[in-house]
């Protein structure tokens, strides 16, 4: 790995320094650029490389700062290749919590070879990029201890080396010298109170941050930066909220953790705290230690969804003997007085339920909450409120009673909202506090927010940061598969229709709503991307919905969870075997197919887990589970064999195409990509079909069988676009974007002949592939090489992948003459910038958005971006949607018809 | 102030704070809540009439007049001296003291005993000029005026005439500001300031009303206001919670350990989390708390580690602390410079006082003022009598400059040297004619 021969990791502390080093850092970067191409020249192309798990390909991470204007970067960017895995901590050290903010760097080792540098030249990306905030993409983890335990959490940055910038740092330079003055940023009352501590053990500094500085900071970068961050709760049904970017402020955040805050926003770093009140969630978890002998939070979170309050408050039905007092609007079930009702009666503390008692205590400060935080809100004319705080912590019915309180107190004028890294504010703004973390211009589509998959999904830890060590997980796995108990993944509680009640009145359903993981992280690893960036040619980047398909419907949702279950065992003998079918390959699929289990489980009880859920995240899920237990690409040998048997026939295939009059061959061309369509390793009914005949077979029975009109069939709008009619010959399309779906014959046979037709009129062709396996989905590592092949068969392709600069690997020796005389248009190849079957094109990779800037013509195709994504997408330039469907349930819902029926969508720019 | 009886309570009240060091109690709040006692000699000589009630969640409270025993008129409150006349003229005239009693609601049959030994309701039902023998009406408020009223009717004979809750807070609270003199004073730092209010000035104001729950009432004139908020962390919830806590009897027993109590030992200060350090930037000194109870949370201790003292300190800090903002931000939307506090939590209890006119003045740096009424824990029922007159059938007239009693009970001194079963409420009699219709 390329890796290997960098330079030493740099710590935190190096960081600081990294100004006055730039000029050093130009020249080291010069020089390892020069190493790694050698390298990669030698290596294979599809280099899998261990640190690719999960996170998406930065694709120009590192050659374009170095070519860029390094004057206007940030120095810690220029010596990216410095280190692979370099780590900010930052602290939020509360009354009650712990909570840890730290930051991995996970680099892949792209593809930057001199087809890239081409493409890049000839896209434009590589110089002039408008991009100001430092290229780091990587994770962010969120982890959280309890302050009394402290010695856990010091033990856990110890034992990953965060304060030293990250366990791969020593591992990979063991001689590095530890650095004493080491500076970690921190902020809550406990910065000061452990400082000493740290110094002690860790042989670091705190460097306090302020703690309200922290807390906006951490609530305007979340609430700007992430999607779906912001949701109200009521009445047991949670929403996300869109906030519109310009509206974000002025707003009041509550934060509720030992005690409460109540800060007034306007603006970045622009802030107040007007009030706050010492009735929080110490005083809940205070009293309840005291009144129940419980031994944690969650345990008396989880007594009060047992509790019945109207046992121990004096509700106004008790005073008033049954009847409400509707005058000034109090019906008979509320609270009076809270605890009220301990006072006339004979009881002792022993004679009430622990249960009733944590829900009692819970309304009362849940209640007062919501009400002072609203008379706040109205001084100010605030009419959102967000909680934010460890005391709320995903709970549904401390989100309910805070909502109706406030909905109650304004008579439906405010709203409360909260927000998924509730108790993340206070150390994300810390982390935010280093001079250099690189957060600063994040927009939303620069991050994508993973699944905790490698965390230890025990029922009530408090802390759940994701297993480093593969082995870790897979043993921890076969643990509790030896134990026979269920994997629990950690996503939230908030079932369906529970607990509704807020506030005031009585709760009528009561039971087991609160999971036992209560406290387990609902949230996910934060992976930044700043790569990423929104797919230009949407036609409105506010409404684009990526899914077709809305998985809140619970019908829908439970559909594609069995289809997914279903293909499980298919899967995991593919990925098995993608692996040489060894123990170890065995061990890991084992562990893959229980892991992803669990997690369609909890999904299915808490879709909203991760924020809205949509097919595509589902089927992402898939995927970046497998790369979670390292099956780089399960499904490699089997896009090797079609590729190989597609390209056997290929020359046949021109050959009977150039015989065909100029329409015929457009029409056979679309009807080529529908039936080479139906190779899809996603679908289980081709699966079936595959055993019944040889790919070629199945390819002309499929094109065949392909009888006009398809059910959705705009194709004679399309052909008059493409040939015109009558005499007018109409402008051919300066560029054309491919997104190809699989490998084999969907792509040689199917949209490669097509990319063919479209550079024989003049169009420029870019075709688009994942970055990382999905399926049998083609990525755009594997395409060059394909029309490589291809090529030796076609002139046309040759001279335009030349242009394209995709030749270069093969051809250096030709490569200047080519350039000279080749008038061809370019065939150039992309990455999507995602690792799913469908494509979220809000979050694309750079180079697409570069080489979408010229683009008027998009072709989607297959199921995953032309239909379960995409479907209604509308774009700024003509598109075309090409799939056959091979499901029967889609084929239904979406063009009311049946499975193996296709779909050309031709949509013409108006 | 003008009123030397006045200046005398004043500076006793200033000796006794001094004197009682940072407890700060002062003396004329003692009293025995449970009111058991009767104070037989009292009513020996004097004919009591007009009774009213507010029977709340947690206590009743009673207001009554009885005549003066060398009053000439003292008959006329007896049966057949009541003339259903229609006429303003030759109307009897009633000189004697409005009583206030409180008995716990638990405890109903105490109240019901009393009033039966008393033989209050003879007086009241006569007002409605039914044929004796007939059923007796009396006025009555709060919650419990619904609850219990077949009680009441089972045992006494009586129906209770249900009067709103809130109209006759109102009631009570306007007529005891305008009519009382030394009824409103602020409380800081164990200083008690009586307040002069003038009678043009005194609306709007916010009343908090804390009794088991808290009602937050903005008054606008007379019969004039809305109840704009309210919190459930009340009376009920200090008694309840502390209770469950200390396994105290009574409220006052919980009351008095809270005189002794430290809240730092179990309340997670600025300071605890900070480490010692002042969290100045945002103007919290490092003995704010900053989260009540917070540090049960991380101590390995368990209930029983804790002195009951502490935890009603805690306890009593976060409630009156709680009702003091919450009083304030309503104030604060309506523009009122003036909150009186009321109801029985309070019961003249200095370090209450003290919380809850801290908390006013804290948020509101200094613009709003808390105010605390004498007779607060009888506006309900003081209301609630004061609607007979509103029937017409009787005129309420104060006699600001004999209301001696709270001196007489100064002069009673020390509670050592109060007769143990003296009612505190017979401390704060007012002296007063009514004119019946």
């Amino acid at each position: 790995m390329a890796s290997l021969t960098e330079d030493p990791v740099l710590g935190i502390n190096d960081i600081k320094e990294a100004e006055e080093e730039t000029d050093k850092g130009t020249t080291q970067v010069v020089k390892t650029e020069e190493v790694g191409q050698s390298e990669r020249d030698m290596a294979p192309v599809t280099g899998n490389s261990i640190h690719r798990s999960g996170s998406r390909p930065q694709l120009d991470l590192s050659k374009a700062a170095i070519q860029g204007n390094f004057e206007e970067r940030d120095p810690t960017i220029l010596l990216p290749n410095q280190s692979d895995d370099l780590s900010h901590l930052a602290l939020d050290i509360g009354g009650s919590l712990i909570k840890l903010v730290y930051f991995s760097r996970h680099e892949d080792q792209s593809i930057d070879d001199k087809r890239k540098k081409t493409l890049k030249e000839r896209l434009g990306i590589s110089n002039g990029n408008r991009r100001s905030y430092p290229i780091l993409g990587g994770r962010l983890h969120f982890v959280k201890f309890e302050t009394h335990k402290i010695n856990e959490c010091l033990d856990f940055i110890y034992s990953k080396q965060l304060h030293r910038g990250g366990m791969d740092a020593r591992i990979w330079n063991p001689d590095a010298p530890t650095n004493e003055n080491s500076v970690i940023k921190a902020t809550g009352g406990g910065a000061y109170k452990f400082a000493d501590l740290f110094k002690e053990r860790l042989g670091v500094s705190l460097d306090k941050e302020d703690e309200m500085n922290c807390l906006v900071s951490g609530a305007n970068f979340l609430l700007k930066a992430i999607r779906h961050e912001a949701f109200t709760h009521m009445e047991g049904h949670k929403e996300f909220v869109q906030i519109d970017q310009n509206e974000l402020f002025p707003y009041l955040l509550v934060n509720i953790g030992s005690g409460v805050s109540m800060i007034k926003v306007d603006g970045d770093g622009k802030f107040q705290r007007i009030s706050g009140t010492n009735v929080g969630g110490g005083t809940y978890w205070g009293l309840g230690k005291l009144l129940t002998k419980c031994k944690s939070f969650d345990e008396l979170l989880e007594l009060s969804q047992l509790g019945d309050n109207s046992t121990i408050d004096m509700l106004v039905g008790d005073i008033y003997g049954g009847m409400d007092y509707s005058k000034i609007g109090l019906s008979a079930s509320t609270i009076a007085s809270s605890f009220g009702k301990a006072i006339s009666e004979n009881k002792e503390l022993e004679d009430y339920s622990p249960e009733d008692i944590s829900l009692s205590l819970l309304r009362m400060i849940s209640y007062n909450i919501g009400q002072i935080s609203y008379l706040n809100a109205l001084r100010f004319g605030l009419k959102r409120i967000f909680f934010g705080g460890f005391f709320i912590r995903g709970h549904a019915y401390t989100m309910d009673t805070i909502s109706f309180a406030v909905q109650f107190w304004s008579k439906g004028d405010a709203q409360a909202m909260f927000l998924r890294h509730e108790g993340f504010l206070g150390a994300l703004g810390a982390f935010m506090s280093y001079e250099k973390h690189g957060l600063d211009d994040l927009m939303v589509h620069h991050l994508v927010e993973r699944f905790p998959m490698g965390a230890p999904y025990t029922g009530g830890k408090i802390h759940g940061p994701p297993l480093g060590d593969l082995n870790e997980k897979i043993s921890w796995m076969e643990k509790f598969v030896r134990k026979g108990t269920e994997i629990t993944a950690p996503v939230p509680m908030a079932p369906p229709g529970t607990t509704g009640l807020g506030g005031f009145e009585v709760p009528s359903s009561k039971g087991g709503t609160l999971r036992s993981d209560a406290s387990a992280l609902n949230i996910g690893v934060l992976h930044l991307v700043p790569t990423l960036e929104v797919f230009p040619l949407l036609a409105d980047p506010k409404m684009y919905e990526p899914n077709t398909i809305d998985l809140s419907d619970h019908g829908e949702l439970e559909y594609w969870f069995t289809v997914l279950s279903e293909h499980l065992p298919d899967l995991v003998d593919k990925a098995v075997a993608s692996e040489g079918g060894t123990d170890d390959a065995k061990r890991r699929g084992d562990a893959f197919a229980r892991a992803f289990s669990a997690h369609l489980a909890r999904l299915m009880e808490e879709p909203a887990a991760y924020g809205k859920l949509g097919l595509a995240n589902l089927l992402e899920l898939r995927e970046e589970c497998l790369r979670e237990f390292q099956f780089v690409d399960a499904y490699r040998s089997i896009k090797q064999r079609e590729n190989e048997a597609s390209l056997a026939v290929f020359a046949d295939l021109l050959m009977e195409l150039d015989s065909m009059t100029e329409e015929t061959r457009l029409l056979t061309l679309i009807e080529g990509v529908l039936a080479a369509n139906i190779f899809d390793w996603g679908s289980r009914a081709c699966v079936d079909l595959y055993h019944k005949g040889t790919i070629i077979e199945i390819y002309r029975m499929s094109r065949n069988k392909m009888q006009r009109p398809w059910r959705v069939d705009d194709f004679d709008v399309f052909k008059e676009r493409m040939l015109g009619s009558g005499d007018k010959k109409p402008r051919p399309h300066k560029r054309a974007l491919l997104f190809v779906d699989n490998a084999g014959a969907d792509v040689i046979l199917g949209m490669l002949p097509l990319a063919r037709e479209l550079l024989r009129r003049g169009t420029e062709v870019v075709l688009v592939a994942n970055s990382l396996p999905a399926l049998n989905d083609l990525t755009a590592m594997e395409l060059p090489e394909i029309v490589a092949e291809a090529a030796k068969h076609c002139d046309i392709l040759r001279r335009a992948a030349e242009a394209g600069g995709l030749l270069v690997d093969a051809m250096v020796s030709t490569l200047d003459d080519c350039k000279g005389n080749s008038s061809s248009v370019p065939l150039m190849v992309v990455e999507n910038g995602c690792g799913s079957p469908c494509i979220d094109l809000r979050q694309v990779s750079s180079e697409l958005a570069a080489a979408a800037k010229e683009a008027d013509l998009i072709i989607l195709e297959g199921m995953g971006r032309a239909l379960h994504t995409n479907f209604n997408a509308r774009f700024k330039c003509d598109a075309l949607k090409l799939a056959m469907v091979k499901n029967q349930r889609l084929a239904e819902k979406l063009i009311k018809g049946n499975i193996y029926d296709c779909v050309c969508r031709y949509e013409p720019l108006s | 102030m003008q009123q030397t009886a006045d200046q005398q309570v004043h500076n006793l009240i200033r000796g006794a704070g001094k004197a009682k060091g940072e407890s700060g109690r002062a003396k004329m709040d003692i009293g025995n809540v449970e009111s058991k006692q009767i104070s037989e000699p009292i009513i020996s000589e004097a004919q009591i009439s007009h009774l009213a009630l507010d029977i709340g969640g947690s206590l009743i409270k009673l207001v009554y007049f009885s005549t003066n025993s060398d009053s000439s008129s003292s008959s006329s409150s007896s049966k057949d001296s009541v003339a259903v006349s229609s006429g303003y003229e030759g109307r009897p005239v009633l000189e004697g003291k409005l009583h206030f009693a409180k008995f716990e609601t638990a405890k109903i049959n105490d109240c019901i005993d009393f009033i039966r030994s008393k033989q209050l309701r003879l007086s009241g039902c006569q007002k409605h000029g039914a044929p004796a023998g007939e059923k007796c009406t009396i006025k009555a408020t709060g919650g419990g005026a619904y609850k219990y009223a077949d009680l009441f009717k089972e045992k006494l004979g009586i129906c209770l005439d249900k009067e709103d809750e809130m109209d006759c807070l109102v009631a009570g609270s306007n007529f005891l500001l305008k009519a009382v003199h030394t009824e409103a004073f602020t409380y800081m730092d164990g200083q008690k300031e009586f307040v002069q209010i003038d009678h043009d000035d005194l609306y709007p104001y916010m009343l908090v009303n804390i009794g088991s729950g808290v009602s937050m009432i903005k008054v606008d004139g007379p019969g004039k206001f809305e109840r704009v908020s309210g919190t459930n962390v009340g009376g009920g919830t200090f008694w309840g919670l502390g209770r469950l806590l200390t396994k105290c009897k009574s409220f006052d027993e919980l009351l008095e350990l809270s005189q002794r109590g430290n809240n730092r030992v179990i309340d997670m200060l600025v300071g605890d989390i900070y480490g010692g350090m002042d969290y100045t930037k945002i103007g919290l000194s490092s003995t704010t708390i900053a989260s009540s109870f917070g540090k049960a949370i991380s101590d390995n201790k368990e209930l029983e580690d804790y002195k009951p003292e502490d935890i009603s300190r805690s306890l009593l800090r976060m409630i009156s602390n709680n009702i003091g903002q919450i009083s304030y931000l309503n104030a604060l939307r309506f523009g009122l410079k003036r909150i009186f506090f009321a109801g029985f939590f309070i019961r003249g209890h200095a370090y209450t006082m003290d919380t809850i006119a801290v908390a006013v003045h804290f948020w509101s740096k200094g613009e709003a003022k808390a105010m605390f009424l004498k007779h607060e824990g009888f506006l309900g029922a003081l209301g609630s009598f004061m609607s007979y007159e509103k029937h017409g059938f009787l005129n309420l007239k104060v006699h600001q400059l004999v209301q001696q009693s709270p001196v007489d009970a100064y002069h009673g001194g020390d509670k050592i040297h109060d007769p143990p079963n003296r009612e505190l409420n017979e401390n704060r009699s007012i002296d007063c004619s009514i004119c019946l219709s």
